[in-house]
């Protein structure tokens, strides 16, 4: 890797090792938050004692701020790219400004309304377009907001293409306020997606989808709740300058230069960080305020500007230029002061009883197009026993684990887990049953911490102490405390591999399906998995192994081995058997003269 | 009749629309880099030639040349200097190359403004209509749709037929056996970025024949050349064809039928229930433009 790729590789940045804290850091801590939240009052305070000029301009910056924190939420900590949220200003603002024209609603009420119908819009729009992703969403948004503005224009009850005049009642005082308290709700929403279980899940589906589903996330939720709540605020704010400004037309209320500063402020700031949004609408806001007097027609262009060197220059905006100075920087989620005890929490009842066939797998067929992946596989997993599957690379392996795991349909066959089919279950639901899987490549969340990345998949459903019980017990089982605040990226590979054995142990699975878990490894770092794997036996835990080159360092610790060739099952039974099967020499080493 | 004229309107639309894309699709399918700024060039060039044709009374046609020349030498500038850093990025490459090339788009956008302000603007040269058995045929829609339509084949032919053109179809494919071929990766990239631009600027050209313009059209522009590339799907230079005929179509009866707004609207409309339906596209070779790989 360049210079240059690190450089611009620190966007999203794992938080760093500065955690581990005593009583007096933490007092500390407490103090410092303290005096941010006294400086942020009185600033928002500030404004209420000057008038006219000022007291617009720092509604004007709020606007900015709780706009660009809206933003943050589904593009930032998600990860999905929206160059159209300006259709909730849009929405927000139009339903504010009809329900103050038409009924004797007062406008206050109006924008709390607007924000809720704002709410059930985007419930329904980000399930369709959330099924979108990178490019395609980020795009589909622009041509939403663009929809929207052109369907404002052609309903006459709205105004049409001449818009809508509010009466004008000139209200700065409370019309700041109610800005400020959605600067609030911004930043609030800001503040629990960065340091909750909540905001890791959203972490995660940004960083790696599949993976994070894998782990028991429930990720179409997880994105479509992050786009309704990123949608909540705007619309308040569109409602509140509707009213402050007494006039809506749809231009003004599907302005394309909004999503063009919202992106801008969040970028400048730092983007998916929780001051990035305040820091860079503050700065801009003030910094255009002086410079646009000069250039009046140039200020889109600026922006343009800036978000290119912005890009090119410190991609991670101001937060990531304070956190090389070790400020800002986002504390772990839900870390201790100390790694706690790591004993094995009580609840993992589910290894102990229950049928005796864990997974069993019958004629499972998966064609893709012509080509045949698997053809009627069938084979039982029972409780606590190891399996391990061989083939050549193409052999099927990947597909067997993809169609078990939910991340690929069976075309034919079926998937039954603890004596039950598994059908229509995504692969979210798989994982919460008990079905743990590592990848051929491992995926780890690399904006995150080791910690986090485990506590990531401890965290389905659990409250937050058993969740870190969890995480706790699933990183010392694989040896990995010691470097538990590392971020995950910086793992050798062959921690990288413990790492997502512990982030499959910390689901409590009943089965763990491991992808080529030996490939590439040294051969300290094969005996270091061996070691988890003898612990698996230990715990209960099914395990089966794909693996395509190292037979030797898992033969003898598999109860079964079968072989697949070309997606069809060659040979099953004890290894030393399966290995001197003429098939099996021969499906590898080809006819022996 | 009528029938008959919206179609022989919508193909030759569907001409000029298979060059407006082709921009897209190349850069896209050589560095996984959509250029949000490629609807703006299109719009830059088109009102340039507006300048150029009102200021000298010559043929807007002879600017084709001269634009795609000149847009070729801008377009290695600035991928070299914008693009080049962050495709090279790893992981948040898409990300970052988005923010940028949103960047740039408005920043050109902004200057076509200033430069040539902000009302929409269409040229009065080749308005002659002939009448051919009843139908109405537009010699500026002729025009330009048989020429985008031709130096779109021509691209096809240079991508498919010549070495230069097949390292770069072979960079596309797949960066890293581009690489171990003895392929100079970074040049084929700064080659696409400058050839996508230089095919913006030419459709510009033969856009203004046709369609009014105004700075603020970019953002239209660069997502009709979007809904092409993503509706063909990605790399796949027929599916393409096929989707910018289909668009001309609609686009010629929606705007007879439903009128401007409507028209405006088609394709976002077909970007996104497309997209939601089939999201691999209309050709075969097609695949999803987005997918897991990282």
């Amino acid at each position: 890797m360049s210079l240059e790729e690190r450089h611009i590789d620190t966007v999203f940045q794992p938080p760093l090792a500065a955690a581990q804290e005593n009583a007096t850091a933490r007092r500390r801590r407490a103090l410092a938050t303290t005096a941010t939240a006294i400086v942020v009052a009185l600033a928002l305070a500030a404004p209420l004692f000057t008038s006219g000029y000022l007291l617009q301009l720092a509604t004007d910056v709020l606007t900015s701020i709780a706009l660009a924190y809206s933003w943050n939420l589904i593009s930032g900590y998600t990860g999905y790219l929206s160059f159209g949220q300006v259709a909730f200003f849009g929405i927000g603002a139009y339903a504010t400004a009809v329900l103050v024209v038409h009924t004797p609603i007062p406008w206050y009420v109006a924008i709390v309304l607007a924000a809720l119908l704002s709410v059930i819009c985007a419930t329904a729009l980000g399930t369709v377009m959330l099924r979108l992703r990178g490019i395609m969403f980020a795009l589909g948004m622009l041509g939403l907001a663009r929809i929207l503005g052109v369907l404002a224009q052609n309903i006459p009850f709205i105004g049409g293409a001449v818009g809508l005049t509010l009466p004008a009642q000139l209200t700065p005082i409370p019309v700041y306020l109610a800005m400020a308290a959605a600067t609030l709700v911004g930043f609030g929403l800001n503040l629990f997606f960065s340091r909750s279980q909540w905001g890791l899940a959203a972490m995660g589906v940004r960083d790696d989808e599949g993976a994070a589903a894998a782990l028991g996330v429930p990720t179409v939720r997880v994105k479509v709740v992050s786009f309704v709540l990123s949608a909540l605020v705007p619309a308040a704010v569109g409602g509140i300058v509707a009213w402050n400004r007494s006039f809506l037309d749809p231009p003004s209320a599907f302005d394309p230069t909004l999503d063009l500063q919202v992106v801008v402020f969040t970028l400048f700031g730092g983007i998916g960080t929780l001051w990035g949004p305040a820091l860079g609408g503050l700065v801009l806001m003030l910094v255009g305020e002086e410079l646009w007097a000069y250039v009046p027609d140039l200020q889109l262009a600026l922006y343009g500007l800036l978000v290119i060197a912005v890009v090119l220059t410190f991609p991670g905006g101001i937060v990531g230029v304070a956190n090389r100075f070790g400020w800002l920087r986002r504390r772990p989620i839900l870390a201790p002061a100390a790694f706690p005890a790591a004993e094995r929490p009580a609840a993992s009842t589910r290894t102990a009883a229950g049928s005796d066939a864990v997974l069993e797998v019958r004629d499972l067929t998966v064609r893709f197009g012509g080509v045949v992946a698997l053809d009627r596989i069938s084979l039982t997993v029972r409780r606590g026993e190891t399996v391990s599957i061989i083939g050549a690379n193409g052999a099927g392996k990947t597909t067997l684990f993809n169609a078990i795991t939910g991340f690929v349909p069976p075309t034919e066959g079926a998937v039954l887990f603890e004596g039950a089919a598994l059908a229509p279950i995504s692969a979210f639901e798989r994982a919460r049953l008990g079905i743990a899987r590592t990848f051929q490549i491992p995926r780890l969340m690399d904006s995150m911490t080791v910690w986090e990345n485990v506590l990531l998949a401890a965290g389905n459903g659990r409250r937050a102490a058993h969740a870190v019980d969890q995480a706790a017990w699933a990183l010392a089982t694989v040896g990995l405390e010691a470097m538990w605040l590392e971020p995950a990226e910086s793992l050798t590979p062959g921690r990288q591999r413990r790492l997502e054995l512990a982030r499959a142990l910390a689901l409590d699975p009943t089965l763990i399906l491991l992808d080529e878990v030996m490939a590439g490894m040294t051969r300290d770092e094969q005996e270091e998995i061996r070691a988890v794997l003898r612990r698996l036996k230990e715990f209960g835990i099914a395990a089966v192994a794909g693996v395509e080159h190292v037979i030797a360092a898992i033969a003898d610790l598999s109860d079964r081995m079968i072989v697949l060739d070309q997606g069809r099952k060659i040979a099953e039974g004890p290894p030393e058997a399966v290995l001197r099967d003429p098939a099996v020499i021969h499906s590898y080493l080809g006819e022996l003269q | 009749m009528l029938l008959l004229q919206l179609v022989i309107n919508g193909i030759l639309l569907g001409g000029m629309y298979l060059l407006l894309a082709q921009g897209l699709n190349l850069v896209f399918g050589v560095m996984g880099v959509v250029n949000l700024a490629h609807g703006a060039i299109i719009t830059l060039a088109g009102l340039f030639t507006f300048w150029f044709a009102t200021t000298t009374h010559q043929n807007p046609l002879l600017l084709l040349p001269v634009v795609f020349a000149v847009m070729l030498a801008v377009g290695v500038v600035l991928q070299r200097v914008l693009i080049e850093p962050v495709v090279s990025a790893g992981r948040r490459a898409e990300l970052l190359s988005l923010m940028v090339t949103f960047g740039l788009s408005y920043v050109l956008v902004e200057s076509g403004l200033n430069l040539f302000g902000s009302q929409y603007v269409s040229l009065p040269d080749l308005q002659t209509t002939w009448s051919i058995g009843g139908l109405a045929i537009n010699e500026a829609l002729v025009a330009s749709g048989v020429l985008g339509a031709a130096i779109s084949g021509v691209l096809h032919i240079w991508l498919r037929r010549t070495a230069s053109g097949k390292a770069l179809m072979a960079t596309s494919q797949n960066q890293i056996g581009a690489l171990s071929c003895g392929i100079d990766v970074r040049r084929m990239r700064a080659i696409a970025f400058a050839i996508g631009a230089a095919l913006a600027a030419a459709s510009g050209v033969l856009l203004i024949l046709v369609i009014p313009l105004a700075a603020p059209t970019a953002d239209t522009l660069t997502i009709l050349a979007f809904v092409i590339v993503a509706l063909g799907g990605l790399g796949d230079y027929q599916g393409a064809a096929l989707a910018a005929l289909l668009l001309g179509l609609v686009q010629s009866f929606v705007g007879y039928y439903l009128g401007g707004d409507a028209e405006y609207v088609v394709p976002y409309l077909l970007l996104i229930v497309f997209m939601i339906l089939r999201p691999q596209g209309l050709g075969k070779a097609g695949r999803p433009i987005w997918s897991d790989k990282r």
